[in-house]
């Protein structure tokens, strides 16, 4: 009894440096950006204050929500296409390789820099890029396709191309905990390869595919530097929006509300789709009562 | 079928990488095919470049006190974690993950909001305390999983036998954790390289290499962009591929060491 008390009281010991940092410089700048949401600013001057204005200057521009939209989709698109190229991989590499090599390999791409890899692209996908000028060498096109960048489709390649290993590493982590056993006992039962999927593999790793479509979704939603940089006109979005109220034009307060507006966005899309795997079934808890 | 898939997957994930990587030796400024020439012009060009040298310095800095810090704060909070149970470790665990959970966005404009209330001026000070609080959470989760499975019995079998808490941490735990620790601290230092997202909110003067990079990017398409892109990459892959091959190795000359033990 003694000995774990002291225990705990070493643990809380040890654990109270990281807490102080992360109150300082994690809990209180949250806080600070929410109660400065509320503020105003005067020329580049923050004015503390209690108004709503912040919020409903952006609700009520109908602007607001178009990038909104943009933001969300990139994140979705860029969610289904990760979660759905890595988990087959995943799949692959938990129940069909004995070593971990094919696994590093593509962990190790996760730390080819994020700018370079959208540097990459643009230069892949530009107008007298690799894919243009090899298109029209071959004669299969004679303008060059401008749809390629600056557009949706480059910010959504791009950041699927960059998300994709931390998928892979969140898909496999959570595949490893399905033991083969369970599903050679399904197989055994007479299931069905889909119905192993949808009613053992699924429902067991149910935590981890939500966490990499959620973690997936929320980087890609909020990520504003691929879009300004390949997104074009049509791709700008709520951060590059943001991001430009705290590096140029300066209106703080705005910025912190359109930030908090963002945050209820990607609550509300967490919650749809939770509420979407319950509904088809995917989710554990729900299969007994069939 | 699925093989195949899978190393398309790793084409895919890799294909742009290569290609930088091979038009950083072309010869001519052109970035197209067919390929005219090897040569190292752009990299000649890039390392006479004293913006580009002084910002690869930085991020070396920063790399590297991120990395120290991290491990310093991310070991004890995962012993500690160990220690705790129920309510507080759930709470704390879910607290040092709260970082990674919000957008990189969120976090640069809260911290460089936080540091103008201050009044502390933007430096590689304030971006070294951006990176550390991107890091910390990625570290603490890398070695919780090796410290759950870690005997707190055998630290205290220690302390029975006289040992004193230093002593029991160096001699019993140390040795145990270490190349897990070790590894986490190569992870951070990488995180940290290539971290653009929030630096871009919270660095003053002094540039990050991802910084000049972006600048570089937004400047004008110039070859020598992927002749410093090239060397950005090597460096964190690198970085990760050393740290990689000493967990494995002393990882294996540890399992090797027990094997001979339990034999003699």
């Amino acid at each position: 009894m003694l000995k774990s008390s002291r225990r705990e009281a070493m643990g809380l010991a040890l654990a109270t440096p990281s807490f102080l940092f992360l109150l300082i410089f994690f809990i209180v700048p949250t806080l600070l950006l929410f109660v400065c949401s509320f503020w105003l600013a005067q020329s580049f001057r923050l004015i503390p204050a209690f108004t709503f204005d912040n919020y409903t200057r952006a609700l009520s521009a109908g602007g607001f929500y178009a990038l909104t939209w943009n933001a969300l989709k990139n994140g979705l698109c860029t969610a289904v296409l990760t979660v759905g190229l890595s988990f087959p991989a995943a799949y692959f590499i938990v129940y069909r390789t004995r070593g971990n090599l094919l696994f590093y390999l593509i962990l190790v791409s996760w730390f080819s820099s994020y700018l370079v890899r959208i540097y990459a692209w643009r230069v892949i996908l530009g107008s007298n890029g690799l894919i243009n000028t090899t298109l029209m060498q071959l004669g299969l096109i004679s303008e060059p396709l401008e749809v390629l960048l600056f557009s949706p489709f480059a910010t959504i390649l791009t950041l699927t191309h960059i998300m994709l290993p931390f998928g892979l590493l969140l898909l496999v982590s959570a595949l490893r905990d399905v033991k083969t056993d369970y599903i050679e006992a399904a197989r055994d039962l007479g299931a069905s390869q889909i119905e192993v999927l949808t009613k053992v593999i699924l429902p067991m790793c149910y935590k981890g595919v939500v966490g990499a479509f959620m973690f997936t979704f929320v980087i890609s939603a909020g990520d504003f530097v691929t879009p300004q940089l390949l997104g074009g006109r049509d791709g700008m979005t709520t951060g590059i929006l943001i991001a430009n109220q705290f590096r140029t034009a300066g209106n703080w307060p705005f910025g912190a509300a359109m930030a908090f507006l963002m945050l209820a966005a990607f609550l509300i899309v967490y919650l749809a789709f939770v509420r979407l795997l319950d509904l088809l079934r995917l989710a554990p808890g729900r299969r007994f009562h069939d | 079928m699925l093989r195949f898939y899978v190393w398309l997957y790793v084409a895919f994930l890799y294909a742009p990488i290569a290609v930088i990587t091979l038009f950083s030796f072309h010869s001519s400024p052109s970035l197209t095919f067919p390929f005219e020439g090897v040569s190292l012009r752009w990299y000649e060009k890039i390392f006479s470049d004293t913006t580009f040298m002084t910002s690869l310095q930085n991020s070396l800095i920063v790399g590297a006190s991120t990395a120290l810090v991290t491990t310093v704060l991310g070991s004890l909070t995962a012993l500690g974690l160990a220690r705790l149970k129920g309510r507080i470790q759930t709470f704390f665990g879910l607290l040092a993950f709260g970082p990674v959970a919000l957008p990189g966005l969120f976090l640069g404009i809260a911290l460089v909001m936080l540091f103008s209330q201050m009044g502390l001026q933007r430096s590689l000070l304030t971006v070294t305390i951006a990176h550390v609080l991107f890091t910390l959470p990625f570290f603490i989760e890398a070695v919780r999983s090796r410290i759950e499975y870690f005997d707190l019995s055998l630290e205290e079998a220690a302390r029975d036998l006289g040992a004193t808490p230093m002593q029991a941490f160096r001699l019993v735990t140390l040795p145990i954790i270490g190349p897990t620790i070790g590894g986490a601290a190569i992870l951070s230092f990488a995180l940290s390289f290539d971290e653009f997202i929030i630096t871009v909110f919270v660095s003053g003067n002094d540039t990050t290499l991802p910084l000049t990079i972006w600048s570089m990017m937004r400047r004008a398409v110039s070859p020598d962009i992927n002749a410093a892109s090239v060397i950005s990459l090597g460096l964190s892959i690198g970085v990760i591929l050393i740290g990689g091959l000493l967990v494995w190795y002393q990882r294996r000359t540890a399992l090797n060491a027990r094997a001979r033990d339990t034999q003699a």
